[in-house]
């Protein structure tokens, strides 16, 4: 197999760096230190030990166990409610549906509460979210529980009541002229909220309202008003596009509404209906979950994208007819920008170009482009549009500016922290300081929190009461799931209070607004069913397309484009699919997620590319110091990405909370704040400046870097084909000559028989489910010291390889690939593909445990028995996949590990149906045992059959590309049943077999028509040919490109298959004559196969 | 070893099981001979049957034959009232009283108009059959105990009693002890005397010194190597300690099976369950819902006893006990408003399962239909409540094996129904369904 495709997780891996080789022999990366206990002279361990110490700690622990056994199995209480709630029945859960705050995209949810607590965030199916949720958003049901929540009203940092703060405040505000208050909130698309802060402004006659948002769509809004009139984000559709064009916009990971996106983008990406898919094409800096995922990825500069719109425009005005714009001519490789232009205009009106730049020209020349396509009322609508970001930047310039001239004097800063994440923190603090009043609604103590005089801390959303339109006629509500844990009271209300209202209850605040808005005619009724549905969606008008009236300033566009010389280092920031705008910076989850691409978890770090970081010697591991106009980073870690732009520096957003972070997590590395960075060009927040300054300052730092942790020794797990192929050859790509030959019996399920199935076409890698899975299943967090040992305790990873693109077809050796390819290793090709516990059928683990601790269930579970378990890590050694965890610590009440599992308040997100493990266990993912066995419990219950989708897992739940599939594979209607259909899998069973699955199989086959067969033809096992026939099947990564890049590991799959006949025919012919030589035959034939 | 412990819990268990058929056999023959010599009173015994039934699902937790709980004793009704307008009474009250009946409004009077649940699904038949049953009800045995005493009954097995086995036992096991040593004591005495003697007169002495295995006492091993019987006998002992040792890590260590503590209040189950027939799951309304029984709330103890208060037998105070309940929801009985401070009552947990064993009531009363009794044992005849079982996992494990999953009638099993028969298998246990699958309960 030398010449197939090769995929790699890391420079490392690719290099076979020898720190890599030594560690991918191992299945710990550390081993246990035997030799220095041993070691008579080791001063480590102070067990200078000899005979007589043996006997003295052995006998020290015999009574010490002994002693620890006289303890009284201690006395357990039971405490009812003394009046219990009429909905709440103690053990089973109770949801509420509400919307997600994590972010303004405002996605509705169903929040999970047992007992009064709230443990789960599940997206609700009816909502644009459609039953998704994100990683952020799975994560803030924790901050919910952050010990460090400002637990009571503040002046400073000293505690006060209420009522003291009320009078302060109030008697503040009158002494203040009106006009010189300002109210700053990011965006708000609640109009209860929005009515409330006009009631402040009415009180306060002159007041103004700034809507700040720390990531913004300003340009977006700007470019919009100029064009159209309408200053708002337009409402994207992917679903309808079907070629979709992206300039840097992160749609799937990370810009406005990545959940929404993403469920409309796989909806043309999913191959179970239909044989066709959308064509993507990424034009971007920094490799995003988003390029990643595009068939085309084409990596420009971050001071090119506006050139290259505005050439891709030009072509379009030739193709269309209409007027170019004066600028220089640019084009990539293969002549990307002329396809892409051609590729557009043949799907006009199915078309959509995006861009992420905030630069309010770039974006005027995307709406020309697609007025000129004909999207507008089709792919784009502006008259239902998103109310997802509101903020324009230069209102909150401005105000800063006048905070320092005195122009203003009172600011309440509801909910947001310019003081971690506005660029020029200087000024702002210094306005801040010349405020005669400043009050903060922070609910942790940020930044701003600590900065300000007042703070009134407002509620969690998870305690709040809010409404929410986040899209035009969308409406949601959100409902407090716990009462409120500290002293805090909402915001809204104390808005109102300022205000002068004596009685502020912002429940009936809101119902008042929406019988204004919705008649208080069976008001009662209307609100009731909204509130248990969690939505109201009004019917929406026909989308028009407008008139283009914007003018396209040919000149600043290439002023942008001069500003990054060819050569000269450009730095961008960028956001994180786990931190986002950092909002959630303290959240432990979010922290040890490791990010989609680079795999780090605790950290940002300077994103650099293989040959600049040769050029300017730099490597993993060096310490820079990154210095701009505005700016200066004194030290940040380098790494090397392959994906990344050439001359460009990319640091994540959303890192640096020191001030913010309690002293445990302070203990970890968590980044340096890069929100400075950035400047305002034209009147909006540029992420981008191209003047800057790196010199090495120190070397041998480590990032907590988990892309080569439990690697597989070079197998191929991903397979992929390209659309082309598989519409003529629906085993492209998945072809195997795996002969099979089994040592174990085969096992009979008669009930159900668990399986999943992941597609790896649709998973974007965001790492949502990484997320799910830990708050369903009580996973610990380590810590980065941990996770540089390989301990991270993820049941799921996402493994991400790259492969090279590239127009040399002849690669035939890897030496080859890396010598030609240095340049090119900002132009990879990424797969994803998510692994856990594949319940192998003939599990390897299960066979080693000596104390069989982990068996085999009746309905095809690899068990893993916690109690049973004396941690040997045998099973580990064993499996295939690496997928086992094993607790090296106890994770809980260890100050050691002083995360949520360590306080009162943060073991609240424990999900009372799975055990905690302990230290010295084993653990793994348990295909969500405890949901399979309610849910069937449930049917049980109710006396009726169990329907495919009565058990959904964690991870499968929180998918926003539905990439996840699981049910039972006995049950001929389930979907899963049919991604496991296999022609293959029938044709390699023995006689016996295939007699008694016959039935079965034909029944399967059947029931689907060519699309179906097609998609099932995608799917595979890993590691087919070790025959441990795995609970998990995976289908082939599709590209939809047009390129021959993977010819190769196709010829060899012909080839291979080709030897697999043969070898049958032969099989079958010696089966015929001598029986015992069967197995002989197997045993050469096995060779053969690697 | 577990094994033969198994055995041993198995050929106890058959013993018992013998006895209670034998019981049941005989208990039988008389109700059949009663039977016999009551017919020509009970024509209408399929009624009485049913009536019975009837009250104790739906009238047990407000009225009782003889005597007066939240409602009126039901003796006499009948002869009080007359059907039809009793009828009309059970199906709805407050249309009677509204209906001005003088009699109705009395009686809504006497008890604070108090509320009486309508049971509007009530055939008529049904109402007659109650009263059927109210007709014949046997008058109750003595009353039960004060439950604020320590309980009377000698067939309760108390933990207290295991207590004193215990001591008894540790008692003569110190005796027995002591009178080893004595002996051991005296017969050393009486060697080094033999020895004086022998020195000072050696004709006294035998003519060769007898050894300890040589002796009368062991002549069947006078033949063998001394060493080899040494070495044998202490292997025995050990053996035997070893069994033991293990035995009682096996069964006893954390092993709570008689635990009775005392509560906070001195609730008997014997006066709720067993005397007044309240259905178990009035109180533990979530055991078939959800997996905890859970313990009610104060407030559903106040459903009967804000007009239950004992007075008669704390000479018209109200009992302290239920007192306790009073204070618990904040409740003044002489204002009868709720208006003082709540105070959850801090009941002592007993069935305790370790955190990595998951239990589900709804599975095994909703789902496989098993009595109360089945693991809590005879709680309707227990004032305290003990464990009745080890909980242990053997325990489960055993009953998981002997249980038959009742497929017939839960649509849930039609499928795998479906495939037993074409197996020919009638009948299927829990165990067989995957019913020991470790992940049944760890996870």
């Amino acid at each position: 197999m030398e010449n197939q495709k090769k995929y790699w997780r890391g420079l490392e891996e690719l290099n076979t760096s020898p720190e890599f080789a030594g560690n991918s022999k191992n299945e710990f990366m550390e081993g246990l230190p035997l030799d220095e206990v041993l070691n008579e002279n080791s001063s480590t361990f102070g067990l200078a030990s000899n005979r007589r110490d043996f006997l003295k700690f052995f006998g020290f622990s015999i009574g010490a166990v002994a002693l620890a056994a006289c303890n009284k199995t201690p006395v357990k209480n039971a405490i009812p409610y003394v009046v219990k709630p009429e909905n709440i029945t103690p053990g089973v859960p109770l949801y509420y549906a509400s919307t997600c705050g994590a972010c303004a995209a405002g996605c509705g949810i169903l929040v999970k509460t047992r007992e009064g607590r709230p443990i789960k965030v599940d997206g609700n199916e009816h909502t644009f979210n459609k039953g998704a949720t994100c990683a952020q958003g799975q994560a803030s049901v924790l901050t919910l529980y952050d010990n460090d929540r400002i637990k009571s009203p503040l002046i400073g940092t000293q505690s006060l009541e209420w009522k003291k703060l009320d009078a302060d405040v109030a008697s503040q505000l009158k002494a203040i002229d009106g006009s010189k208050i300002r109210v700053v909130s990011g965006t708000i698309n609640s109009p209860s909220t929005q009515r409330a802060i006009d009631t402040f402004l009415k009180a306060h006659v002159g007041a103004e309202h700034v809507t700040y948002d720390a990531i913004s769509s300003s340009a977006i809004i700007k470019a919009n008003e100029e064009s159209f009139g309408k200053a708002v984000v337009p409402s994207y559709d992917f679903s309808k596009a079907e070629v979709i064009v992206s300039f840097g916009a992160d749609f799937l990971g990370t810009w406005i509404s990545p959940v929404e996106y993403t469920k409309q983008w796989v909806e043309n990406r999913k191959l179970n209906k239909k044989k066709t898919m959308s064509r993507h094409i990424q034009f971007e800096s920094h490799l995003s979950i988003t390029g990643s995922s595009a068939d085309m990825r084409l990596p420009i500069k971050p001071s090119q994208q506006g050139l290259a719109l505005a050439n891709l425009y030009n072509r379009l005005a030739d193709l269309n007819g209409s007027s170019k714009i004066d600028v220089q001519q640019f084009e990539l490789p293969l002549d990307a920008i002329k396809n892409t232009a051609n590729e557009l205009w043949a799907k006009r009106g199915a078309g959509l170009v995006v861009s992420g730049s905030n630069d309010v020209d770039v974006q005027i020349l995307v709406n020309g482009i697609n007025t000129m396509l004909g999207n507008y009322g089709k792919t784009i609508d502006l008259d239902n549009h998103s109310n997802q970001r509101k903020g324009v930047d230069s209102n909150f310039d401005k105000l800063v500016d006048d905070m320092n001239s005195g122009a203003v004097e009172g600011v309440v800063f509801y909910n947001v922290n310019p003081a971690y994440n506005y660029h020029n923190l200087a000024k702002l603090s210094s306005g801040i300081k010349k405020l005669k009043l400043s009050v903060g609604t922070s609910y942790n103590m940020d930044e701003t929190a600590k900065m300000v005089k007042y703070t009134a801390p407002d509620h969690h959303y998870l305690e709040s009461w809010n409404d929410h339109e986040a899209k035009v006629g969308h409406y949601t509500l959100t409902q407090p799931t716990i009462t409120r844990i500290f002293n805090t009271r909402q915001a809204q209300e104390s808005l109102l209070i300022w205000a002068g209202w004596e009685n502020a209850d912002f429940y009936t605040f809101i119902q008042d607004t929406w019988k204004e808005n919705f008649g208080a005619e069976n008001f009662v009724t209307f609100w009731n069913q909204t509130l248990h549905d969690g939505f109201y969606i009004k019917p929406l008008g026909e989308a028009t397309a407008p008139s283009f009236k914007g003018t396209v300033k040919a000149e600043a566009i290439m002023s942008m484009a001069k500003a990054g010389a060819k050569d000269k280092l450009e730095l961008m920031t960028y956001e994180k699919v786990s931190m986002g705008d950092g909002s959630q910076g303290t959240n432990p989850w979010l922290q040890e997620l490791p990010d989609p691409i680079s795999k780090v978890c605790w950290d940002n770090y300077a994103v650099i590319n293989k040959s600049t970081a040769d050029r300017l010697s730099l490597t993993d591991g060096d310490n820079v110091s990154v210095s701009t106009s505005t700016h200066k980073i004194d030290s940040i870690p380098v790494l090397i990405q392959p994906g990344m732009v050439k001359d460009t520096i990319a640091i994540a957003l959303g890192y640096g909370r020191i001030d913010a972070n309690r002293e445990a997590m302070k203990k970890e590395s968590i980044g340096k704040n890069a929100f400075a960075f950035r400047s305002s060009y034209n009147g909006h927040t540029n992420s981008m400046t191209a003047d800057v300054k790196i010199t090495k300052v120190s070397s041998g730092y480590t990032l907590a870097q988990t892309q080569t942790h439990h690697t597989i020794e070079g197998r191929n797990m991903v397979k992929e084909t390209t659309l082309d192929r598989w519409a003529t050859d629906r085993q492209s790509g998945n072809k195997n000559a795996a002969h099979i030959v089994s040592l174990w019996d085969a096992k009979d399920y008669k009930g159900h028989r668990w399986a999943m199935a992941i597609d790896l076409n649709a998973c974007t890698g965001c790492g949502s489910c990484v997320i799910a899975c830990q708050a369903e299943n009580n996973v610990a967090i380590v810590g980065r010291e941990e996770v540089l040992k390989g301990r991270e305790m993820h049941w799921m990873r996402i493994d991400r390889y790259y492969s090279f693109t590239d127009k040399d077809k002849k690669r035939n050796s890897k030496e080859k690939e890396i010598a030609k390819n240095v340049d090119d290793f900002e132009n990879v090709s990424v797969a994803f593909q998510p692994v856990m516990c594949q319940h192998c059928t003939n599990a390897t683990c299960e066979t080693v445990c000596p104390v069989l601790a982990t068996t085999h269930s009746s309905e095809g579970l690899n068990q893993m028995t916690y109690n049973r378990c004396i941690g040997t890590k045998y099973c580990a050694n064993n499996c295939a996949f690496k997928v086992r965890r094993f607790n090296w610590f106890r994770y809980f009440e260890n100050d050691k590990f002083d995360f949520n599992f360590n306080n009162d308040l943060g073991r609240m997100v424990i999900n009372p149906d799975v055990t905690v493990r302990s230290r010295g266990v084993m653990e793994k993912c348990s295909f969500c045992v405890q949901r399979i066995q309610s849910g069937k419990l449930s049917a049980k219950r109710e006396n009726r059959a169990l329907v495919d989708g009565d058990v959904k897992t964690a991870c499968q739940q929180a998918c926003p590309a539905n990439a996840i599939v699981f049910g039972d594979r006995n049950d001929p209607n389930s979907e899963i049943s049919k991604l496991f259909y296999n022609d293959r899998e029938y044709s390699l069973m023995t006689d016996d077999e295939k007699e008694s699955s016959k039935e079965y199989f034909n029944t399967l086959k059947s029931s689907m028509n060519d699309v179906e067969l097609s998609n099932v033809a995608r799917s595979y096992a890993l590691l087919e040919e070790i025959n441990v026939k795995p609970s998990v099947k995976y289908q082939v990564k599709v590209r939809n490109r047009k390129d021959d890049t993977i010819k190769d590991i196709l010829d060899l799959d012909i080839k291979l298959a080709k030897e697999a006949e043969i070898h049958h025919a032969r099989e079958h012919a010696k089966q015929g004559h001598h029986s015992e030589h069967g197995a002989e035959g197997h045993g050469k034939e096995e060779k053969h196969g690697h | 070893m577990a094994n033969i412990n198994n055995h041993l819990n198995i050929s106890t268990k058959l013993s018992i099981k013998e006895l209670t058929i034998r019981m049941k056999i005989s208990f039988r023959l008389l109700l059949v001979l009663s039977a016999f010599a009551l017919a020509p009173v009970f024509t209408t015994a399929q009624n009485v049957e049913e009536g019975k039934k009837l009250f104790e699902a739906n009238c047990t937790s407000c009225h009782q034959v003889y005597s007066e709980v939240v409602g009126p004793a039901l003796k006499d009704v009948d002869k009080r009232r007359d059907e039809a307008w009793i009828i009309k009474w059970v199906k709805n009250s407050q249309a009677v009283i509204k209906s001005g009946d003088a009699y109705a409004v009395a009686l809504a009077n006497k008890y604070n108009n108090a509320v009486m649940t309508s049971f509007g699904s009530l055939k008529d038949a049904e109402i007659k059959s109650i009263l059927a049953y109210i007709k014949t009800a046997p008058a109750p045995g003595p009353l039960a105990d004060d439950p604020s005493k320590p309980p009377v009954n000698p067939n309760d097995p108390k933990p207290s009693d295991g207590a004193n086995n215990s001591t008894m036992l540790m008692i003569l096991l110190g005796l027995a002890f002591v009178l080893g040593l004595t002996s051991i004591l005296l017969g050393r005495v009486a060697v080094s005397l033999k020895g004086t003697l022998y020195t000072a007169q050696p004709e006294l002495a035998p003519e060769e010194r007898i050894g300890f295995w040589d002796g009368t006492f062991w002549p069947w091993v006078s033949r063998w190597n001394k060493t080899v019987a040494t070495i044998s006998f202490m292997l025995c002992f050990v053996f035997l300690y070893c069994y033991w040792g293990f035995g009682y890590a096996n069964n006893e260590v954390g092993v709570q099976k008689g635990y009775a503590p005392t509560q906070p209040i001195a609730y008997s189950h014997k006066i709720h369950a067993g005397q007044y027939k309240i259905q178990c799951q009035y109180c533990h309304s979530t055991a078939e819902k959800s997996k905890q029984a859970s313990i009610p709330s104060p407030s559903t103890c106040m459903n009967c006893h804000v007009a239950v208060q004992a007075k008669e037998k704390y000479a018209g105070k109200i009992s302290p006990e239920i007192m306790k309940i009073y204070n618990a929801v904040g409740y003044n009985p002489e204002t009868k408003k709720y208006d003082g401070p709540q105070k959850p009552i801090k009941w002592v947990r007993i069935h305790n399962l370790p955190d990595f064993a998951y239990f589900n009531h709804s599975q095994h009363v909703k789902v496989g239909k098993i009595a109360c009794q089945k693991c809590h044992g005879d709680i309707q005849n227990m004032t305290v409540v003990y464990q009745k079982n080890t909980l242990q996992m053997g325990w489960c494990i055993q009953c998981h094996r002997e249980s038959k999953v009742d497929m017939a009638n839960n649509k849930y099993y039609e499928k795998i129904h479906a495939k037993y028969k074409a197996l020919g298998k009638k009948e299927v246990t829990v165990a067989e369904n995957g019913g020991l699958d470790c992940s049944k309960c760890h996870y």
